[in-house]
């Protein structure tokens, strides 16, 4: 039946919870005085690594890329995974990269993972988007490069572990249509990128009696967390000079600039919201304008 | 850069069962803009390509030109039926990496031909992906989420690209994407490196993902001529192990079209969110209207219960081009400063009442009443108003 292994890619991000983020006057993020945290997308990917740990017994690692070596986000993502190890990918070489540089990190970064636990990988998973980027083209990314077929927007996944077959839901919409709901069936290895709408349940008693047992044996390698980690730098992930950063990044932000104010493409009557009779006046104006529409 | 070697704009075509995604058509209408303007600019006759994958949909084409492509390349096989992405990456690149589909597409320019200049995709589920790994099979660069293209000779000068000195890069596709905040845009370039000391490299094609909704298809002509292309695609063993077992369509979580009131609300709740979040809630009770938020609000910057989180803090109420288009009859900005992707989302309701503090902020261009104030004042004084009026009630 073989053992299940599970990556999951994780990424800082601003915390944009109340109290952490801080906006310029002019509503831009203001990143010096914005804590960083696991994103919320990358916390979700980790909560679907640990039900394959609780159902499966899969083995769980965590991988980053990061700055500082002290990340913030890994003892969060122990906490929620409970990874068996965690590594960080850091470099100044690394910086600057765009999604395509950055992949190429990471995907030695899985090949790094694969080495430290003597096995390949079964399933990765990244998260949905970043909440800074708010690409979505990394996880996808790193799947290429890995040579794995890629799933995104996934809603839940069931393993087949004499098959070594999975089974996902994925939640698909365009502009113009109804969501979908795809069901597909895959061989081991895939690459997922998890839907944000992902919850994890476990439907048995001995089920929720493991996950309450690694959540506190992760609560306490959490706090330990530096413990199990590992930081490798460019040389010793062996990546490509030429294909990462900068350098590896075939696009550049040019430019950054404000939105520009669109066009007026109202005239809107000022009204004095603490005044009953303008509120009355706003009503009336509101009956006016709608009076085609046939309030009954 | 070797100028005949990249040549054409490649448009991705998006459809669920054989239907057209509004969006395909809108990429088209925006390719077309484009080319008509760059091969007059540069006296040049490169072609606006759609690329459509799938089986029965060769009847699509037709429509495909009348929208404003040259030539639409069909890969119509029964394993293109499901939305897989390893399978759909590999067919594509087998498209644009073709001489023999370039041959076609445009004889004199088909002998240097390596691969496209532009690509377009949609910014939906599939498209989002599908341009990503498509761009990392092709080893070049993607913008994503972008509403607006400009094609330029520009004079870059950049520490790595150009190692610091200014250097032209001809018909280069400036793509703009506005950011999370919604008031920044950005401006992101795929250019060559150029630099000798650290590296030397071509990438093509510059392309990107399109916002559903960012650009206008052309007006139809049934005139229009234009070539279709067969293209029989290959597949691997292995991607055919990868069976999609059922797809269904659901109802999305926020039902926007059956309502003819709207209220949206923004950061304007942070003062106290969870109470501010039930005012917003019993005023749209009152009036019988659907709950949309901005952006940022979905992602978690103010805390409530997990039950308001739940219900409200969430993408499916996302009104603006990261989430829904909505047109109601009536629509309440509450407390939001009208970021572009927001207005986006909500310009073409009927009759936009704000309620706002302040009075620079871009919502007032874009609303007919602005009542100035504090949501947690202006509200229940409007409620109030509104009990009085019982026809006002209940306006679903």
């Amino acid at each position: 039946m073989g053992q299940l292994n599970i990556a999951v890619v994780v990424k800082l991000e601003p915390d944009f919870s109340a109290g952490s983020i801080s906006y310029n006057p002019d509503g831009t993020l203001d990143r010096s005085n914005t804590k960083n945290t696991l994103g919320p997308h990358s916390k979700i990917a980790a909560q679907a690594a640990f039900y394959g740990k609780v159902k499966y017994g899969a083995k769980v690692c965590v991988g980053t890329m990061s700055g500082h070596i002290a990340n913030d986000a890994l003892p969060i993502a122990m906490d929620t995974c409970d990874a068996d190890l965690l590594h960080v990918y850091s470099d100044v070489l690394f910086a600057g990269a765009d999604t395509i540089g950055t992949a190429e990190v990471l995907k030695h970064g899985v090949g790094k993972m694969e080495a430290a636990i003597n096995g390949k990988m079964d399933i990765v998973f990244s998260g949905h988007r970043a909440t800074d980027g708010e690409t979505g083209q990394v996880g996808p990314q790193i799947a290429w490069k890995l040579g794995l077929p890629f799933f995104g927007n996934v809603i839940d996944y069931e393993v087949d572990m004499e098959k070594r077959i999975i089974t996902m839901k994925r939640l698909l919409w365009t502009r113009g249509f109804p969501e979908i709901i795809q069901v597909v069936q895959s061989p081991l290895p895939v690459f997922i990128a998890i839907d944000p709408s992902y919850k994890y349940f476990f439907n048995t008693a001995s089920l929720r009696l493991t996950a309450e047992k690694y959540k506190r044996e992760a609560q306490e390698r959490a706090k330990n967390y530096k413990s199990l980690l590992t930081a490798f730098n460019c040389v010793q992930l062996g990546a490509d000079k030429t294909l990462i950063g900068l350098t590896g990044s075939p696009t550049i932000v040019y430019n950054v600039q404000r939105v520009p104010k669109g066009k007026v493409t109202r005239h809107a009557e000022v009204l004095d919201g603490s005044n009953p009779e303008h509120i009355r006046k706003a009503i009336t104006a509101m009956k006016d304008a709608l009076s085609a529409m046939v309030i009954k | 850069m070797t100028e005949g070697q990249y040549r054409h704009v490649y448009v991705v075509i998006e459809h669920i069962d054989g239907k057209l995604i509004p969006a395909s058509l809108e990429m088209l209408g925006e390719a077309r803009r484009l080319f008509d303007d760059y091969n007059k600019r540069y006296n040049l006759n490169e072609k606006v390509v759609a690329v459509l994958l799938g089986h029965n949909i060769k009847d699509l084409s037709k429509t495909l030109i009348e929208h404003g492509a040259d030539a639409v390349v069909v890969a119509d096989h029964p394993n293109l039926k499901d939305l897989i992405n390893v399978i759909q990456t590999k067919v594509v690149n087998q498209i644009t990496l073709s001489k023999e589909v370039a041959e076609k597409v445009e004889p004199s320019y088909a002998s240097e031909y390596l691969r496209p200049r532009y690509m377009f995709f949609a910014a939906d589920s599939i498209g989002r992906h599908l341009s990503s790994t498509v761009l990392a099979d092709l080893d070049s660069g993607l913008a994503s989420d972008v509403n607006k293209l400009v094609i330029s000779d520009m004079s870059i000068t950049h520490h790595i690209k150009t190692g610091g000195k200014p250097l032209m890069y001809d018909k280069t596709l400036e793509m703009y994407r506005v950011d999370f905040s919604g008031f920044l845009w950005t401006t992101i370039l795929c250019l060559d490196n150029r630099n000798e000391k650290i590296s030397v490299r071509e990438y093509s094609p510059q392309a990107c993902n399109i916002i559903p909704g960012a650009f206008q298809p052309i007006d139809p002509d049934p005139s229009r001529k234009g070539i279709i292309i067969d293209f029989e695609p290959k597949f691997d063993d292995a991607d055919l192990k990868i069976k999609v077992l059922s797809q269904t369509f659901v109802k999305s979580e926020v039902d926007f079209e059956n309502y003819k009131t709207i209220v949206g609300f923004g950061k304007g709740i942070q003062a106290a969110p969870e109470k501010n979040i039930k005012l917003v809630e019993e005023f749209a009770n009152l009036i019988g209207a659907q709950v949309g938020i901005t952006l940022p609000i979905s992602k978690n910057v103010f805390s409530a219960s997990p039950a308001t989180t739940s219900t409200y803090m969430i993408p499916a109420r996302v009104i603006g081009t990261s989430g829904s288009k909505v047109g109601p009859m009536l629509y309440f900005a509450i407390g939001l400063s009208g970021a572009q992707q927001h207005l986006a989302g909500m310009e073409e309701s009927g009759f936009v009442i704000a309620i706002n503090t302040d009075e620079e902020s871009p919502i007032k261009d874009a609303s007919d009443i602005f009542l100035k104030g504090r949501m947690e004042d202006v509200l229940p004084l409007l409620m109030a108003e509104i009990k009085k009026e019982p026809q006002l009630v209940k306006a679903k």
